[in-house]
């Protein structure tokens, strides 16, 4: 049969050449270059004992969201709201803290507060997702409505309740509460004192200088790594990836579409949530404008990590290397004083650009130049 | 002969004022090749769409071994044992051949994980049997030519139970020799015995060549049946026509 020597005409690969061929090569090329720059240009100083510290910090800030906008992408939608899903959050969580549960259900601990936030956020999420599937509206123009209605109830209730759209002073919760500490506490302090025992990690007085990680470190590796595996090993995210596809074939043969859109709607929702209780819980603070613009920097990171805007197609471990670049770059200025702070803009705008054709390129490789 | 394993009555289908479907009768025996034919816009697609459960129809029945079924889904329709092969194949591009061989139905693990060596095997084992030894099942569908792509979506049909298989223009998009690998494919699943087939096509030949009884289609009627020896080359061709008698074109033709 003439179809019978197809396969023999595909070329066997190197193991090296398929690994160049990875859609991630591109993030990690990148990556690479910006660490090693910044070490440089820094005097070391972005990755010393503090500096590696609060470049993880934002880091994983991003990659939180970045990993929900990523997958919600590779489903075919957008979410405008993350930004102000994270401003929502923070307010409910700290007011509840301040003053109270609602409906009179006395005092907040902070598994409480954060509980009661995450349903209201997973019911908003539910809810954008149904408008989404159930209008066939675009969800830039759902979630863009979302945006500013979130922003604004977030402000006009701190404004009825709490007099002011800020909060600070809390107390300092993770003290006492092991919740609040698994949220904005310190993880892997043996890294540090590990660091410390070789010798590093001084400060000037020649003790131990840092102590460990921010907690949302730990939170961003498990939130990846969950994404990775659903979407690499399970039937769901072999859904998500048909449906961001192709819907309508994806529907032919079985997959509930509008069920995985919903719940990535939600998944998206739970990520800000776990932004803004890790950032609650750390600083002990909260204000009407947290989270602003970041739902462009998840999409834009998700998009320097390979996900294609079209749906169908992205990597998590792109978005890993995505959330690393964008993160030092944008906690450049403080490791380089002389340079400007809005040169980060200059550079996401122009990696951002770079990554769309690059993963056009690799959208076209893969189904053959159409 | 035996009994039609689908048999389909009287079926009508309007989409608001506009009559797609207005009567229509269908059999389909196992072992056999049923083609449908008929213009474009003659309703087949909306036929093929009724029986495999994205329509619900407006009138009249579907039977499955006799007994009349209601479908109000693709699922529905796939567990009677309906397998569609659409146009546009119902194939995602980015994805490798075994997600999706297994789209919708993948094999799952005790912890729901996906069993994907054992998927990699039948999805390359199913493709075997019918035509093509693609060695690499985790490869993107967007690297495979039309034709494996029809094979692809044949064979995922058939392993997942399908007893009638509906080929929607399988050889329309493609160039002359794959159009040869689908109608051998066709004839590969014919041999089974057990698969009755509806192969929708414009091309006369082709359906000469694999066809054991059809069905004209004109304006969402039936205009005539038979099987392939009822059926001489100038009846078949004034069907195909929609209807007219040659001759009839030829004084249209003639008149310009
Ligand atoms: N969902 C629909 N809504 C309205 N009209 C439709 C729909 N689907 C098909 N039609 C109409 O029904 C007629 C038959 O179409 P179709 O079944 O696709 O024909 P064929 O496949 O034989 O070319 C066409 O006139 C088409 O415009
Ligand atoms: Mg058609």
């Amino acid at each position: 049969m003439a179809d019978q020597n197809e396969a023999g005409r595909l070329k066997q690969e190197t193991a090296l050449q398929k690994l160049l061929r990875r859609p991630e090569i591109g993030s990690f090329t990148v990556m690479l270059i910006i660490i090693v720059a910044l070490s440089f240009a820094s005097e070391g100083k972005s990755f010393n004992a503090l500096g590696l510290k609060n470049n993880i910090a934002i880091i994983a800030q991003y990659g939180i969201i970045a990993t929900g906008a990523a997958v919600l992408m590779i489903a075919g939608e957008f979410d405008l709201s993350i930004g102000s899903m994270i401003g929502f959050a923070g307010m409910a969580m700290s007011m509840m803290l301040k003053w109270g549960l609602p409906f009179g259900m006395g005092e907040a601990t902070p598994f409480t507060a954060f509980i009661f936030t995450l349903a209201m956020t997973l019911i908003f999420g539910w809810l954008i997702g149904t408008v989404v599937v159930r209008s066939g509206l675009s969800s830039f123009i759902v979630t863009l409505a979302f945006l500013f209605f979130l922003r604004g109830v977030t402000e006009v209730s701190f404004r009825l309740i709490n007099k002011s759209t800020q909060i600070s002073g809390l107390p300092d919760y993770k003290e006492e509460s092991w919740f609040a500490n698994l949220l904005g506490g310190d993880v892997f302090g043996w890294f540090y004192d590990l660091w410390f025992m070789l010798g590093g990690n001084l400060n000037r007085k020649g003790a131990q200088w840092v102590d460990g990680f921010d907690a949302r470190f730990l939170w961003w590796l498990i939130i990846s790594a969950v994404a990775y595996f659903i979407l690499s090993r399970t039937q769901f995210g072999n859904w998500i990836f048909a449906t961001g596809d192709n819907k309508e074939a994806a529907r032919a043969n079985g997959v509930p579409v509008n069920r995985v859109k919903v719940t990535l709607f939600m998944f998206t929702a739970f990520c800000a949530t776990m932004f803004a209780a890790c950032q609650v819980f750390d600083t002990n603070t909260s204000d009407a404008a947290k989270g602003n613009l970041m739902e462009l920097f998840a999409i834009a990171i998700a998009v320097v990590g390979g996900t294609l805007m079209t749906g169908g197609f992205g990597s998590i471990i792109g978005v890993v290397f995505g959330a690393i670049t964008v993160g030092l770059v944008a906690n450049a200025v403080f490791f380089i004083p002389a340079i400007d702070g809005a040169w980060f803009r200059v550079f996401l705008g122009a990696i951002l650009l770079a990554a769309v054709f690059a993963n056009e390129r690799i959208r076209k490789r893969i189904t053959g130049g159409i | 002969m035996s009994d039609p394993y689908l048999r389909v009555e009287g079926l009508v289908k309007r989409f608001g004022p506009f009559t797609a479907l207005g009567g229509v009768d269908l059999e389909v025996y196992p072992g056999e090749v049923h083609c449908l034919l008929g213009d474009n816009g003659a309703g087949k697609s909306t036929l093929i769409k009724t029986l495999s459960g994205v329509h619900e129809p407006t009138k009249g029945k579907i039977y499955i071994e006799g007994k009349p079924v209601k479908f109000r889904s693709p699922r529905d329709a796939s567990d009677a044992g309906i397998g569609t092969v659409y146009q546009d194949l119902a194939i995602n591009q980015l994805l490798s051949v075994t997600r999706n061989f297994f789209m919708g139905r993948e094999l799952k693990g005790s912890f729901g994980t996906l069993r994907m060596d054992e998927m990699n095997q039948i999805a390359h084992d199913e493709m075997l049997k019918i035509g093509i030894d693609f060695s690499d099942p985790t490869q993107a569908v967007g690297t495979m030519s039309g034709g494996q792509r029809q094979t692809l979506a044949i064979a995922r049909a058939i392993y997942f139970g399908a007893k009638v298989l509906i080929l929607d223009e399988p050889t329309s998009a493609l160039g002359q020799k794959q159009q040869m690998g689908v109608l051998k494919t066709i004839k590969k699943v014919r041999a089974r015995g057990d698969i009755g087939i509806i192969f929708i096509t414009h091309n006369e030949i082709h359906s000469r060549l694999v066809g054991d009884r059809f069905t004209f289609l004109a304006l969402g009627q039936t205009i005539g049946s038979g099987t392939n020896s009822e059926i001489n080359d100038e009846e078949m061709r004034r069907l195909m026509s929609g209807g007219a008698e040659m001759g009839d074109l030829k004084q249209e033709l003639a008149a310009i």
